[in-house]
């Protein structure tokens, strides 16, 4: 994670072996990052010549934001869990049951909406915790308890809206999810923070340097003295968190709640994390790409919608991004074992492998 | 019928066929733009084990990979009697009669051992519908281990065999092959002295029925005792080709290392002093281990021998608070710290620097300066929970010199990196935390000449500066050359204990030879 930029005079003079900071990474983003820049900028140009009305002004693209934030706010929390080489599939159920549960306190209980909303947020972080002692204490694989608990978190969501779900918060609230500040829309003003908090936590924070540890070898963390289980909880509760956020944002959004409300969360910011470069395996992978992954999926998204594509279309896309990512991911792996590795080493020295003896 | 008697005795007689010169003719071999072989030559002929002997990195195990088939050289070529061969893939080699044992033969953990021996070519029987024929596969690997004195169960699931056995089954799956030539690939660094002598048996009597075999080693002595011929190489050169006859052991030494290298000796110096550091009373861990009491001083350097199993590792993870304690007490000078946990040792002084470096003892894939920092985090300056990288890299770098880590860059991972190298790292990683208490399980193991004595006067500077050592080796000259005093542990107990002049590498494997021997004794009498 860390890229060393200073070094002691005295250790790039040393004797025994010249030390150098740096042997490859001069430039700040590596391969993958690049490659999610060069994406973005595609996605951008592409649709704003392809597609009439997605490129209407700065202030509209920006607004446009709104529409696919929400993912983003998940994607955040999402990707600790997976930099733990887990899983946390209950991120939609968690956005409904925390969106329900803060309008029916709302408006069943009379509560005032931040009040609500803030025992939303530790609602979230409650359901990450419940998971995470699924996964620790009864020792259930993360793809299992969290498919588990996401069936739970649902049908609670479902109880507890009732027939009527409540709808109209008041107009604060619901700015939230639709309103800015000049040109930058509230969400976004959010988010940015956000995603320089999650950015140092990953990259420069001793947990995030503990985090990785754990995903790419749990048992050297563990002999090294890494308080694993404290690792995993803290990802899982900040991936409920972040999920009760995104809930927040899509339920002033539409001004309601509904149970099902989470529901295209899922599948779309799976396929951020990964897009962004996180391996599924843990250990891999950059917060920023993550970050970078969100808008190019999210413009993407709102770019085919534009078009006149169906949501069945960019959902069906985005699955397909999903598959490509990981497969691309496991052709050129970091320990240069993938097929496309080896491919790309027999086309730079085809004389290495397969020559006949002289 | 002793081993003794048994080695002696004439071999198996699976043979018949005359035997085979298998010669390597000026092999140059390059990986891009880095050449790992140059003008190597090699012969391996009817009837006489060839070693070659090199440090890690000269290019052993490329010659193996090259002879087996499975690397093609870049120049030069192979010849079996004469014949040139170009091998494709291990099973053209098979074809010719050429057979790789590997270091840690593959498993098949669910498989038996006749089913593995057969494993690829399995006899069938039945026109249409082909069935496995058992019979046949169950009394041809009979035989075969029969022939080879093996006293191993051919139902025996291959998880329950030991390395050692699995290398001999993997032998006997050459003779089953019909294979003339044998390749072992550096078989003896996992076995413990006894199954060396046992393997070193089987070679033997294979070298009198005119097998013609080859193997790899960096230990002088074990290669002194069974070669024949003698190849050293030394950063892919031929550095040394002759008969045995023709070298002694710190004549290989210098050869492989290619400068005058002191023989291994005992330590001048002891540092101990009169401070207590460790003292562990009836330390118990059931099944691994029971009633353990020892106690270490600071600036002493303690030796745990014993075979592999014999409950060394299991003691120093127990201590170092990654197993649960059954019973006993452990104390770090008069603090008790009986199932403390690891991360509250760490912060009390204690390292522990494991055996394994792949699965235990650093992340590959990350760089040497995040492996460094990881034992202890909380050394690196921070600002607002963030951690200063100009600090951390402060650190990285000065491991690096410390410890002559040989990298291109602090932000290498493991994996660009040697053994002997990533090795260093884990050292570092540890005793850069200054622990007043470190436990050293294989502190060499894989580690080549020139490096493990850099190892040994790091381990002696350590206590020269007042740290308690506990070093695990399966080396005894390591452990005559290390330690104040040598504990022998042989299933899971303490059976002997040396100090001083006692400790040669003679008394340390008799100590734990001689609790088998023991323990031996009493079962007869039990049965009698």
């Amino acid at each position: 994670m860390s890229r060393p930029d200073a070094i002691p005079a005295s250790a790039v003079r040393s004797e025994a072996n010249t030390v150098k900071p740096f042997n490859r990474r001069h430039f700040p983003l590596d391969g993958w990052e690049m490659t999610l820049v060069v994406l973005l900028v595609l996605v951008l140009v592409g649709f704003s010549w392809a597609a009439p009305g997605f490129y209407d002004g700065m202030p509209d693209l920006l607004s446009m934001a709104e529409n696919f934030l929400p993912f983003g706010f998940v994607a955040l929390g999402l990707s600790l869990v997976i930099f733990t080489g887990g899983i946390d599939l209950s991120v939609s159920t968690t956005a409904s049951l925390t969106a329900v549960v803060v309008a029916q306190l709302w408006h069943g209980f009379g509560m005032n909406i931040w009040v609500a909303a803030g025992i939303g947020l530790l609602l979230g972080a409650l359901l990450g915790a419940i998971n995470v002692l699924v996964i620790i204490r009864l020792k259930i694989e993360p793809l299992i308890a969290t498919l588990a608990t996401s069936f739970i978190y649902g049908s609670i969501a479902t109880a507890v809206a009732g027939n009527a779900p409540p709808s109209g918060f008041p107009d604060a609230f619901n700015a939230l999810g639709g309103g800015a500040l000049g040109i930058l829309p509230y969400q976004l003003l959010l988010f940015v923070p956000l995603c320089l908090g999650f950015w140092l936590l990953v990259a420069r924070s001793a947990y995030g340097r503990k985090l990785v540890m754990v995903g790419y070898n749990r048992e050297v963390a563990l002999y090294s003295g890494i308080r694993v289980e404290r690792i995993l909880v803290v990802a899982y509760v900040l991936s409920g968190v972040m999920a009760a956020v995104a809930g927040l944002v899509l339920a002033a959004y539409y001004s309601a709640a509904r149970p099902d409300m989470g529901d295209p969360l899922l599948l779309a910011t799976l396929t951020m994390v990964v897009l962004g470069g996180v391996s599924i395996f843990g250990g891999e992978g950059t917060m920023l790409g993550v970050i970078l992954a969100v808008f190019i999926l999210g413009f993407l998204r709102q770019g085919m919608m534009i078009a006149g594509f169906s949501d069945m279309v960019t959902t069906m896309v985005t699955g397909a991004i999903l598959i490509t990512s990981i497969a691309v991911k496991n052709l050129f792996n970091k320990r240069g074992t993938g097929l496309g590795n080896q491919l790309w080493a027999l086309l730079r020295r085809p004389e290495a492998t397969g020559s006949e003896p002289e | 019928m002793s081993f003794a008697q048994w080695a002696a005795s004439p071999g198996p007689g699976v043979g018949g066929h005359e035997g085979r010169i298998y010669r390597a003719c000026n092999i140059g071999k390059r990986f891009g733009p880095v050449t790992v072989l140059r003008d190597v030559d090699a012969t391996l002929r009817a009837g006489r084990v060839l070693t070659i002997m090199g440090e890690n990195g000269a290019g052993k195990s490329t010659l193996f990979k090259i002879l087996a088939g499975q690397l093609r050289p870049t120049s030069g070529h192979i010849e079996l009697d004469g014949q040139e061969l170009s091998l494709g893939a291990p099973s053209a080699a098979h074809a010719h009669g050429i057979y790789l044992v590997p270091q840690e033969p593959m498993l098949m953990p669910e498989l038996s051992v006749a089913e593995m021996m057969f494993v690829g070519h399995m006899p069938t029987s039945g026109r249409f519908l082909k069935r496995v024929d058992w019979r046949a596969i169950r009394s041809r690997a009979r035989a075969v281990l029969d022939a080879l004195e093996l006293d191993i169960g051919i139902d025996r699931p291959a998880k329950t065999l030991s390395i050692a056995q699995l290398q001999l089954v993997e032998c006997a799956k050459a003779l089953l092959h019909e294979c003339r030539v044998i390749l072992f690939d550096e078989p003896t660094s996992p076995l413990t002295a006894h199954e060396v002598e046992t393997l070193f048996g089987i070679m033997r009597r294979l070298a009198g029925d005119g097998y013609t075999l080859s193997f790899i080693s960096h230990r002088t002595e074990e290669v002194m005792e069974i070669s024949d011929d003698i190849v050293v190489l030394r950063d892919g050169r031929m550095v040394g080709a002759a008969e045995r006859g023709a070298f002694d052991r710190a004549s290989l030494l210098s050869l492989m290392v290619g400068r005058e290298l002191r023989t291994v000796s005992r330590r001048t110096k002891s540092h101990v002093t009169q401070e207590l550091a460790l003292s562990v009373k009836g330390l118990t861990h059931e099944p691994s281990f029971r009633d353990v009491d020892f106690s270490l001083r600071r600036g002493e350097i303690l030796g745990l021998a014993g075979l592999i199993g014999a409950g060394r590792t299991e003691i120093a993870e127990t201590i170092f608070g990654l197993r649960q304690v059954d019973r006993g007490t452990v104390k770090l000078g008069n603090t008790d710290i009986t199932g403390v946990p690891s991360h509250d040792l760490i912060r009390r002084g204690v390292a522990y620097v494991p055996e394994d470096r792949g699965r235990h003892g650093a992340v590959l894939p990350m760089t040497i300066t995040e492996n460094i920092t990881s034992s202890r985090m909380e050394r690196v300056r921070q600002t607002a929970g963030l951690m200063s990288r100009g600090h951390e890299t402060e650190i990285g770098a000065k491991a690096v010199r410390d410890f002559r880590i040989r990298c291109a860059g602090l932000d290498q991972t493991l994996l660009e990196l040697s053994g002997g190298n990533q090795q260093k790292v884990v050292f570092a990683k540890w005793i850069s935390t200054e622990p007043r208490l470190v436990i050293l399980d294989e502190p060499t193991r894989g580690v080549d000449v020139g490096a493990k004595e850099e190892i040994y006067e790091l381990i002696d500077r350590m206590a020269a500066s007042g740290t308690a050592v506990v070093v695990i080796s399966s080396e005894s000259e390591e452990l005559v050359r290390l330690c104040d005093r040598v504990l022998c542990i042989y299933e899971g107990r303490i059976v002997a204990e040396l100090a001083g002049e006692e400790i040669t590498p003679q008394s340390v494997t008799a100590s734990y030879v001689g609790g088998s021997q023991a323990r031996d004794a009493e079962f007869e009498k039990a049965g009698a």
